[in-house]
């Protein structure tokens, strides 16, 4: 090519895609929400003499220009294959995929945020249950890093080191341990979370260990759409998404389920089908984020109480625990405050399972 | 408001260009002079009008010095000139590093002013003090028109991070500049390849360098990974800026001094620092270490000159110990060079190589650092002091998931890319394809380095500090 000729074209090609790629930023409509990142995006700020002079106006006019960018979903993907596959980067944000999964890393152990947790969970303890006959038990679920990253060169926690270190932060409670009996195989694919149809062992162990029998028959559903778990999104790389089963039984359907979402109750159903359809299937078990639920189970063999206190991967495995017990009391300390919980919840001789997540425990600010 | 940015690449610089090109001739600098000054004002909103302040000064003294050229007022007014453009820089760069220090000394407790650095006033200040200088020695004349005075200072494409543009090399340029498809064509070229330098390879290695700051497992190898890492990020990132400023110079019709040199090659200190910063470097050469004297005076003046010119190069980069302590070990190994080593590195090519990696290396370390003592603890680190392993998982994770990218790096650090090209370019068969294939790799680059930016990546601004 003539050299003049490529000069002539490089700078008409450079010019019309500056120009094209310019008045799409400036025409095209705001987007308020991405589903493949589960966030709500930036709008374009209001204009003040106050926010210009403070440099907000500018700071959040770059977040939605960056938010807003026309085609960011595939640029989003071309970064992350560039990043993996022309640098060779084992991770994209954190973001990996190993065995058919896709994970984040969850790395280095944060002792400040077990210490956090373990503070909120002794308040709990000395402000509702130190003065009662309440058998307290804690069992950590591991993520599933725990089966996915040392074995597949990514950084990982020492989860022994890290079950140890919180057991011994929090002495009165009666540690189960559900390790055992997890595989790889009872997380989604392409999410952090476990598969409800995997776990009633899960579910069994624990109960066993807190003296309840519970019932082994269940039927499985499948949702007929398809489950972009959290991680799918994040990565931003091609991937089959997973399907979601759940579990229904003649028990499961006698449930009498009560949400206190704005502290009034409200009776729903166990599985919440509109959520089923919505940005995160995951959050159709017990509604997702509700910072109290019963469940009361009119079919239970005993009398006996159960108080949990979960992160979400309590949502998939409540339903499975209420079987054994007359009533099960659902609390995320994630949405409601642990001091106003004396008003909610009249603390006796009930048993108190306290379930977490790895990710939980190491990531604890939201504990409130 | 930075060049790798959203913002600048589909906001400012579009609008600009459009309006740039349709002014008339005689309209062109106002164009531009309004565009840097909002480009200014988008980080900086209050300091604008500080750099206009020190623009008009700098004109008024230009202006007065010329009049009374040859005549003893005229050195005063050159005094006045570098003094109030010093103040300036001293009081909102250095001040609460001298009333530390002072504190330190005293045990009073003075408060501090904590100002925020105005962005590039290292820059514009050193482009204002070559200007009134050089209109004093006579090789330039006073601008009379404000606006082209204001337009080569304020003029974003260099404005906060250099290169160092002397007024001398654009002054006809600010009336008389030529704009054409092969320079237009070469500024985007360079614009593009200086934006991939600064996304896709000083960010990505600035990802590691933030992993390892964070770390609770560092180890020895660890720090010379991190060392090397940051070697390779600082120098993708300056010169990448560098590229982009002389491309967006180019773009606007104006021909800036190339700032970087592919310094890592140099066998010796010595020439790494002509190929690394040129600009700054031939700064300090032209208006501190020859007004002292240079090379024509006595050994102990020498050392003393020397040691002038190397404590401001390192007190420029930061108002921290540590930069005078990097400014101050490169000071001691020129002059080691210069009187003992000088003929030995050129014989020994390869260990010139080392020697200059090596001592880089421990140069980056201190300049690593938030201060002095961060900086030794980094050296210390990487000779296996304060009780740390060799190896660490840290470690082997980060060579792991950046390795490619640092030996991308270590290859673009050296001019074989580009000789290759030449001599492709030579060759009239290959001469075609690579043509062919320039528009679409360059397309390429500036579709990914858009895929980075509006992924949210990591994407630090490191000149705050100058």
């Amino acid at each position: 090519m003539n050299k003049q000729i490529k000069n002539i074209t490089a700078t008409i090609v450079f010019a019309l895609v500056l120009a094209a790629l310019s008045l799409a930023c400036f025409l095209k409509p705001e987007t308020a929400f991405s589903a493949s990142e589960r966030r709500p995006l930036a709008e374009k700020p209001p204009l003040s003499s106050e926010s210009v002079f403070s440099g907000e106006y500018m700071t959040e006019f770059e977040e939605y220009t960056v938010d807003q960018f026309p085609f960011r979903e595939t640029l989003r993907s071309i970064k992350a294959l560039f990043s993996t596959k022309v640098f060779g980067k084992a991770d994209n944000n954190g973001i990996f995929t190993a065995d058919g999964h896709i994970s984040k890393i969850e790395y280095p152990q944060n002792d400040e945020m077990l210490k956090l947790a373990a503070d909120r969970f002794k308040f709990l303890y000395d402000t509702y249950m130190k003065d009662k006959d309440m058998n307290v038990y804690l069992s950590i679920v591991p993520d599933k890093n725990y089966f996915l990253a040392e074995k597949n060169g990514y950084l990982s926690l020492d989860y022994k080191k890290f079950i140890e270190d919180f057991k011994e932060s929090v002495p009165y409670m009666q540690y189960i341990d559900i390790i055992p009996l997890l595989s790889l195989d009872d997380y989604y694919f392409t999410d952090s979370h476990w598969r409800q149809e995997n776990i009633t062992d899960i579910a069994q162990h624990l109960a066993k260990e807190m003296g309840i029998e519970l019932p082994s028959e269940y039927t499985v559903n499948t949702l007929e759409n398809p489950f972009h778990g959290v991680y799918l999104g994040q990565s931003a790389l091609p991937k089959k998404p997973d399907t979601i089963k759940y579990l229904t039984s003649e028990t499961l359907d006698d449930y009498t389920v009560t949400y206190y979402d704005n502290g009034l109750p409200e009776i729903r159903d166990m599985y919440d089908m509109e959520k089923a359809a919505g940005k995160d299937p995951y959050e159709m078990f017990l509604s997702g984020t509700s910072p109290l639920i019963t469940i009361e189970n009119p079919n239970a063999a005993n009398d006996k109480d159960l108080i949990l206190f979960r992160d979400s991967f309590g949502s998939s495995i409540a339903p499975l625990l209420a079987s054994g017990y007359k009533k099960i009391t659902v609390v995320d300390i994630r949405y409601m405050q642990s001091a106003f919980l004396g008003n909610f919840i009249e603390f006796d001789n009930q048993d108190v399972l306290f379930l977490y997540s790895t990710t939980l425990l190491n990531n604890s600010t939201a504990l409130r | 408001m930075v060049f790798s940015s959203i913002p600048f690449l589909y906001y400012f610089l579009p609008v600009v260009l459009f309006l740039y090109f349709l002014a008339p001739r005689q309209l062109k600098n106002s164009v531009l002079l309004l565009s840097s000054l909002f480009f200014y004002a988008w980080g900086e909103p209050r300091y604008v009008f500080l750099m206009l302040l020190t623009v008009g000064l700098g004109y008024v003294f230009g202006l007065l010095i010329e009049k009374f050229h040859g005549k003893r007022i005229s050195k005063l007014f050159l005094a006045l000139s570098v003094i109030s453009s010093l103040s300036f820089l001293g009081y909102f760069k250095y001040a609460d590093f001298f009333i530390q220090n002072f504190n330190a000394a005293t045990g009073l407790s003075v408060p501090l002013l904590k100002l925020t650095l105005p962005i590039g006033i290292s820059f514009y200040t050193f482009q204002i003090l070559s200007y009134t200088v050089d209109v004093y020695r006579g090789t330039a004349k006073a601008q009379r028109n404000p606006i082209n005075l204001a337009t080569y200072i304020a003029l974003f494409p260099q404005l906060i991070a250099g290169p160092i543009v002397r007024y001398t090399d654009i002054e006809s340029q600010l009336t008389k500049r030529t704009h054409s498809f092969e320079k237009t064509a070469y500024g985007i070229r360079r614009f593009i390849i200086g934006l991939s330098k600064k996304v896709l390879l000083a960010n990505t290695l600035g990802e590691l360098g933030e992993f390892f700051m964070n770390s609770g497992e560092k180890s020895v190898f660890f720090y010379w990974l991190f060392v090397a890492s940051y070697m390779f990020q600082i120098y993708f990132d300056f010169s990448g800026y560098s590229d982009m400023a002389i491309g967006l110079g180019k773009l606007f019709g104006f021909d800036f001094m190339e700032n970087f040199n592919y310094p890592f090659i140099s066998s010796s200190i010595t020439e790494f620092w002509r190929r690394w910063h040129i600009s700054l470097g031939s700064w300090f050469r032209d208006y501190v270490y020859i007004p002292l004297g240079g090379n024509r005076v006595n050994r102990a003046r020498l050392f003393f000159n020397i040691f002038v010119v190397w404590f401001l190069t390192g007190f420029w980069h930061g108002a921290e110990w540590n930069f005078i302590l990097w400014g101050l070990y490169f000071g001691i190994l020129l002059t080691l060079e210069k009187f003992f080593l000088k003929d030995f590195l050129a014989k020994h090519k390869v260990f010139g190589h080392i020697y200059l990696l090596f001592f880089a290396a421990v140069s980056f370390a201190i300049f690593s650092g938030e201060n002095l003592s961060q900086s030794i603890s980094n050296i210390g680190g990487m000779f296996g002091f304060g009780d740390i392993p060799i190896v660490s998982a840290e470690f082997f994770y980060c060579l792991r998931n950046y390795g490619i990218i640092l030996i991308i790096a270590g290859v673009s650090a050296t001019p074989l890319l580009r000789n290759i090209l030449t001599r492709f370019e030579n060759n009239n068969k290959r001469s075609t394809v690579i043509n062919a294939l320039e528009i679409p790799v360059l397309l390429i680059l500036l579709i990914v380095s858009t895929a980075y930016l509006a992924d949210g990546s990591f994407n630090p601004f490191l000149y705050f500090r100058f």
